[in-house]
């Protein structure tokens, strides 16, 4: 690109623009030619389902990752950043998912540490800290120590820290996900306020209310690359927003057959569960799956469809309700007495959930039944070597020698070998979590194949999945989940994108039956 | 600009345990020329002594085993809690605790036949050293407070009960008023292998060998190792980590506890507080060159003992105690140092920058 001669910033140059980004890592492009162009004096949200490549780009913009190609101007210069600190000299701020404070320091501390003079005077700091948090509206006290903050406090030091920096861009990724609802409004309130004193602030997020809510203007990533740049919010709504960023591209898998669905093989009846932050997740979930029917849920990440996995497989406690499996009560049964009784569970975190990185790949091909695998007190190895061996040529995984760690395996083999896993137990029901994310496209066709290969074996799937192309070509009955709850079912065939979109965001469209 | 850093490699050297002790060996007797003519010594003849002391002679490799024998235990301590990604700081401790209990039969025992008293002072070394690792344990169990803290702290809680008994009532009659306990009963003591050596050295190698096969052949081992990689994952496969978490960790502490009775019975006249001597923590370094392999504590303890026999020797020769304490410190550095190379290789890469994902994007 063509440099004005005098490197001079244009009147008009928008606060941050990054072109052609491109980032590729280990079998997996992150980035491909993605763009961003943010007004100064805006929120700008930031939309993508996960994987889609917002926080790559956000590493991008912040000087933690180093584009393979592209170029990135900040207020119409372009900058080569080489560190997070490079960035934070020409502007630019960055508030993590995760904290990066100290909680025995005190608010000023943390504000001040690693940007103060050597010579700390407390009392300065700290009103010279409180002057600035009431400047932007960020109620805190700057004498607290860290520890005893909330998760929304601890945010706005956060972002107190940036703007002692001077950030004039603020990036927060995913900044509503550790917040309580009335937390979020307030960091909405704290956004908008910064953005009138003409800062800048690029939100990530992937909820569509906030985005509507206090955002101006929307960028929309799929698959690393930008399907919608700068929509200005006013112009669109929440549902549009959801149909671009789950996207209408060409189905992967055949429809497949249809298989007359047999009885009721999973109930769940009210179920109920808290998330991590200790709030209730699931508000009573009724569901139902049949043999030889596959079910999805479909909805907007963190709106329960992780706990109900997790609820149903028997690895976090519920709070109510009842899972029946063939009509034998397994609400409270061990997760190994759920696999017993027929249930395979395919969780959403594949490395360190369903799979042990630092073991090797025999050793992970026996996770589910290596109590069946015993000589007395001892491991049977050859047949655990045996089990290893038919489920790699069964399930065509790729593997390097089997008594190496599986940390080696390529994310696409190491989905197979533990799908293959929970399939070789002929099991009657198959719970799978996001079982093809982050795939490529043999390794989704390979899953998916896998999964309407069992359906037609008359087991029972729910598939929870946030590619609603992949829910809309396998699934038999489409359930959305909203705010914990099922909002509403569809038949995949006869459902329009916008009803699915609209019922994601919790607009209960008319006419779909409500669970 | 080109500078080197650490890339992990693909898979672990094989055999790189064995070469990373090779190599730290030999860079560590390279930097000890120096320091050895620096301060007036031959370096040759230093280093042909250390080698004669520690594995020269039958006699030699009788004093050096006996010094294996509680690394060995004590690392095969650390190392079990080690598979489970536990930390057991406290076998300092539980050696202690190991040899008051031993002590303590030894004290009622002395009229029992000798095979019947040791076996009854070892099995209560083993109790002795799991009662001290029980509160860590459940409380790591039940309300998750870190072990790390909890062990190290009861390591000085053991000596200090070691002191007030040697002060106190178990104070011998006849040492004119010295805090020593009474000498071990001679039926109290292990019988000899060879020269100097106890028959603890084939039970310390029994005991390794039983928890190397046990953590790496059954079930049991199989959910310790699961939940050592991924807590989750433990809960996935149906493993109940809370006593899982309290079985390891007293184990761990009787393991411990055992190197105790071990020492007191096989090398020891009495329990005193230097009974220890450091072994616990040196544990922790013998099991960390390991890899926290149960299998591979056994060779580990042998060359760390023959590095500290050898090290102790050359002070007959006038080389005072700092520098060869300084040279053993060296022999583990480089081994430590080694290891590393083992798991990472030296890559030269432009720029200042350094990305962790991505290898090929740079330049």
């Amino acid at each position: 690109m063509i440099q004005p001669p005098d490197d001079a910033p244009a009147a008009t140059a928008p606060a941050v623009e990054l072109s052609g980004i491109w980032k590729r890592f280990p079998g997996v492009v992150a980035n491909a030619g993605a763009h961003l162009s943010v007004r100064a004096g805006t929120v700008h949200a930031v939309l993508g389902e996960n994987g889609a490549g917002k926080s790559t780009l956000m590493n991008v913009l912040s000087g933690v990752y180093r584009p393979d190609e592209g170029e990135v101007r900040i207020d119409g210069v372009v900058h080569h950043f080489r560190s997070p600190s490079d960035a934070l000299a020409a502007g630019v701020g960055m508030v993590h998912q995760e904290f990066r404070l100290v909680p025995s320091f005190t608010v000023a501390e943390n504000v001040v540490l690693g940007a103060a003079e050597p010579i700390v005077r407390r009392q300065a700091v700290e009103s010279a800290v409180a002057d600035l948090a009431e400047r932007f509206g960020l109620a805190t006290e700057p004498d607290r120590p860290v520890w005893q903050l909330s998760m929304g406090e601890r945010q706005r030091v956060e972002i107190l820290k940036a703007l002692w920096r001077d950030a004039r861009i603020l990036i927060l990724d995913e900044p509503t996900a550790v917040l309580t609802p009335g937390e979020a409004d307030e960091l909405g309130r704290i956004l908008r306020h910064m953005a009138d004193d003409d800062r800048t602030v690029v939100f990530i997020s992937h909820k569509l209310h906030e985005v509507t809510g206090f955002c101006d203007e929307a960028t929309v990533l799929r698959g690393g690359e930008t399907v919608a740049a700068s929509l200005p919010v006013s112009e669109t709504d929440s549902s549009a927003l959801a149909g671009l960023m789950v996207g209408s591209a060409p189905v992967i898998s055949q429809r497949p057959p249809p298989v007359v669905a047999g009885g009721p093989k999973l109930e769940v009846v009210g179920l109920g569960c808290l998330d991590d932050r200790g709030l209730q997740a699931l508000h009573g979930v009724d569901l139902t799956v049949h043999a030889g029917e596959i079910v999805g849920i479909a909805g907007v990440a963190g709106n329960g469809q992780r706990e109900l996995a997790q609820a149903i497989a028997g690895l976090r406690p519920t709070t109510g309700g009842t899972v029946h499996m063939d009509g034998m009560d397994l609400t409270a049964a061990t997760p190994r007495q759920r696999f017993g009784a027929g249930l395979g569970y395919i969780p959403e975190d594949r490395m360190g959930v369903g799979l042990a990185p630092r073991l090797s790949v025999t050793d992970n091909a026996i996770l589910r039944t290596y109590s069946t695998h015993r000589r007395g007190p001892f491991l049977d190895h050859e047949a655990a070597v045996a089990h290893c061996r038919d489920l790699v040529e069964r399930f065509a995984v790729r593997t390097g020698p089997l008594d190496q760690p599986i940390a080696g395996l390529s994310g696409g083999n190491l989905q197979r070998l533990l799908v293959g896993r929970e399939l070789s137990g002929r099991p009657r029901v198959v719970v799978a979590a996001q079982p093809t994310r982050g795939l490529d496209v043999q390794g989704v066709k390979a899953i998916q194949d896998l999964l309407v290969a069992e359906r037609g074996a008359g087991v029972a799937i729910l598939l929870i999945s946030e590619d609603l192309d992949e829910l809309l070509t396998l699934t038999d009955r489409l359930l959305v989940m909203h705010g914990g709850r099922v909002v509403a079912e569809f038949d995949p065939e006869l459902a329009g994108r916008h009803e699915i979109g609209e019922a994601m965001v919790g607009h209960r469209p008319a006419g779909a039956a409500s669970a | 600009m080109r500078w080197p850093v650490l890339a992990r490699r693909d898979r672990v050297l094989r055999g790189g345990q064995p070469l990373a002790f090779g190599v730290g060996l030999v860079v560590a007797l390279v930097v000890g020329v120096f320091l050895l003519v620096g301060s007036g010594h031959d370096p040759l003849r230093v280093y042909a002594r250390m080698f004669d002391a520690s594995l020269g002679d039958p006699r030699a490799w009788s004093v050096t085993l006996n010094r294996a024998v509680p690394l060995g235990l004590a690392g095969l301590a650390v190392a079990v809690a080690g598979s489970m990604g536990l930390w057991n700081i406290g076998a300092e401790g539980q050696i202690m605790a190991g040899a008051i209990g031993a002590a303590w039969v030894a004290r009622i025992g002395g009229g029992w036949p000798g095979p019947v008293l040791v076996t009854a002072m070892l099995a209560a070394a083993v109790v002795g050293g799991g009662l001290l690792a029980l509160g860590p344990a459940i409380a790591r169990a039940r309300i998750g407070v870190n072990e790390i803290i909890t062990t190290l702290m009861l390591n000085e809680v053991a000596i200090r009960l070691v002191q007030w008994l040697i002060h106190g009532r178990w104070k011998d009659p006849g040492s004119h008023n010295f805090p020593l306990a009474p000498m071990l009963p001679d039926n109290g003591r292990l019988p000899t292998l060879f020269e100097r050596a106890h028959v603890g050295v084939v039970l310390a190698g029994i005991v390794i060998a039983l928890f190397g096969l046990a953590v790496s052949r059954t079930a049991w081992g199989y959910e310790l190792r699961v939940a050592g990689s991924s807590g989750a994952t433990a809960r996935y496969a149906g493993i109940s980590l809370k006593r899982k978490i309290l079985t390891v960790l007293v184990l761990s502490g009787g393991v411990a506890g055992f190197a105790g009775g071990v020492e007191l019975s096989g090398n020891a006249d009495r329990i005193t507080e230097g009974l220890s001597n450091g072994f616990g923590f040196a544990g922790i370094i013998v099991a960390a060159l390991a890899l926290m392999r149960p299998s591979g504590v056994a060779a580990v303890a042998l060359l760390f003992g023959a590095v500290q026999i050898g090290g102790q020797s050359i002070q007959t020769m006038g080389v005072s105690s700092s520098v060869s304490t300084i040279l053993q410190a060296l022999i583990l550095f480089g081994a430590i140092a080694a290891g590393v190379l083992g798991r990472y290789r030296i890559q030269m890469v432009a720029g200042e920058t350094v990305e962790t994902p991505s290898a090929g994007a740079e330049s």
